[in-house]
């Protein structure tokens, strides 16, 4: 027989107004393997069919199902009950907009980041569709699809207390999408394009270095890295910005 | 006039920022180097266990050299803009400090509540060493058994064996976050570093409490 496991779930409806937030409990025995994933579909399937929260491919590949998992950032999917204690606490992603219980809109704030770092490659070269395709080294490629690997679950932003604290903050994420595509030597733009997207006090002067992202990151991705290696790169641009445009000789505009 | 504006806008990015956050760096590297040197001249009262022929040298030589006079007072206008440049991060409204506070507690990560406490000993540190850099730098020249005398009093005592902890910890913690944040502590040493930041911040408590209780102890008062 397995454990007897608690959940404790946050339970609201923002669409319904008679609904207030309020912890709710659920029983359930554990079995072999379980996942949260597994337990909540259980819970919503025998106890209770108005419990939300999201799933897709339960294989931590689609970033829908992060909540906070007694009091930290994970993925329901590949969190296994036996890693936690009999009593799970179970709370909606702060920062993001809740849908309602564990269910929150992460869509809209990623799609505002992307735009934000506006992230895609920018070139005016015009593609070909004859041509070869333009090579690149396996290293390089490595290297950059590293960063690409982000699921983009907001784990590190409901982890970072910079982006708790101001709702305009980056985050780690967008950082990690901007170094990605400074990687790229496809794109084409230079360091004062990224100045102007990064370098603000909502972007990476704004964090703070606490590397909740960096300790909470489901996919493990380098966030750590990133952020030192923007910070310094934004930092001396516009040092040497200064001292091209104090020291005799220099042109800022050069760049 | 205000397309003109937003046409200048576009050419340069505003750098405003970027200074601002350099500028924080740079005072706080300062004030670490400072606060180091510091610690270890004044320890110097126990070379000699609190004879203070060595302290009393070292600090004729820093006021006959008009370091004392002019040093003390650039020391606090670093600090001054220090203070200035780091509240720049802190959370001012209601709103900002509660989401902080209970992001900290819910989250409960080692990294986040460092940065928590390096914002509460900021303010003690702000009021304490002003406080610390009145008395001495308005009743020069420091002697050993001056400084003595008034940590003897007793409320010195107090004063200095809370403040030292906040300093150190402070000082620690930054040094810590100034490595993190400008990539030169990296995932791959980072475990090495904190062991370090630990260490340092408790050789100089150490070392504080020791030269505390040299001045309390040891060194004959006026
Ligand atoms: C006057 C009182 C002080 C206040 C109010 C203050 C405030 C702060 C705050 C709020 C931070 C965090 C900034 C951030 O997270 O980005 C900070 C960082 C720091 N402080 Fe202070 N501080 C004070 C005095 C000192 C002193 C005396 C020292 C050294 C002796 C010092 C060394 C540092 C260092 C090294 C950092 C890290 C800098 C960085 O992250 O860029 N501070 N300070
Ligand atoms: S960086 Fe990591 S934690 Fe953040 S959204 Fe991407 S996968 Fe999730
Ligand atoms: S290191 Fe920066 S981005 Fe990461 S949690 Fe901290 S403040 Fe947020
Ligand atoms: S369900 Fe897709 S990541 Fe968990």
């Amino acid at each position: 027989m397995g454990r007897p496991l608690k959940f404790n779930i946050f339970r609201y409806n923002p669409e319904d107004p008679a609904s207030v937030p309020h912890m709710e409990s659920f029983h359930l025995e554990e079995t072999d393997a379980m996942t949260l994933y597994i337990a909540l579909n259980r819970i919503r399937e025998e106890q209770d069919p108005t419990l939300m929260f999201d799933f897709m491919c339960r294989a931590g590949i689609c970033g829908s199902c992060a909540m906070m998992i007694n009091g930290r950032p994970d993925l329901a999917c590949h969190t296994k009950t036996k890693a936690l204690p009999a009593e799970i606490n179970l709370m909606p992603l702060p920062v993001f907009k809740l849908i309602g219980d564990l269910s929150v809109d992460t869509g809209t704030w990623f799609r505002n980041m992307n735009e934000r770092v506006r992230s895609y490659i920018h070139t005016d070269k015009v593609f070909d569709p004859n041509a070869d395709e333009e090579r690149m080294s396996n290293e390089l490629a490595d290297e950059i699809y590293e960063l690409e690997r982000c699921i983009e679950c907001g784990c590190c932003v409901a982890a970072c207390g910079k982006a708790n604290m101001v709702p305009n903050f980056m985050g780690a994420t967008a950082f990690n999408r901007v170094a990605r595509f400074m990687m790229d030597p496809r794109d084409q733009r230079k360091t004062d394009d990224y100045f102007e997207i990064v370098a603000t006090d909502d972007g990476i002067f704004g964090c703070l270095g606490l590397l909740g992202c960096e300790d909470v990151c489901p996919k493990d991705i380098p966030l750590q890295d990133q952020l030192g290696m923007l910070r310094r790169k934004m930092g001396w641009a516009s040092v040497r910005h200064l001292f091209d445009k104090i020291l005799p000789g220099g042109d800022a505009k050069k760049k | 006039m205000m397309s003109d504006q937003t046409a200048v806008a576009q050419v340069q990015p505003v750098r405003t920022e970027a200074y601002l956050d350099f500028l924080q760096m740079l005072s706080g590297v300062a004030l670490v180097m400072f606060m180091w040197a510091h610690m270890i001249l004044v320890a110097s009262v126990n070379l000699d266990l609190g004879g203070g022929r060595v302290m009393n040298w070292i600090a004729h030589f820093f006021e006959a050299t008009y370091m004392a006079q002019i040093g003390g007072p650039m020391i606090a206008l670093v600090m001054l803009a220090h203070f200035v440049l780091a509240a720049r991060k802190l959370p001012f409204k209601a709103r900002e400090q509660k989401e902080m506070w209970r992001h900290s507690v819910r989250l409960n990560h080692l990294d986040t509540w460092l940065w928590v406490i390096q914002a509460v000993t900021a303010f003690i540190i702000l009021i304490m060493g002003c406080i610390h850099m009145w008395t001495v730098l308005t009743d020069l020249p420091i002697t050993a058994q001056k400084s003595g005398a008034r940590i003897q009093g007793g409320w010195w005592m107090l004063f200095y064996i809370f403040l030292l902890p906040m300093i150190e910890l402070h000082v620690g913690i930054g040094a810590y976050r100034i490595g993190v944040k400008w990539g030169w502590i990296k995932r791959s040493n980072r475990q090495f570093f904190h062991g370090l930041e630990n260490k340092i911040t408790l050789i100089f408590i150490t070392i504080g409490v020791i030269t505390l209780f040299t001045f309390y102890v040891l060194v004959k008062p006026m």
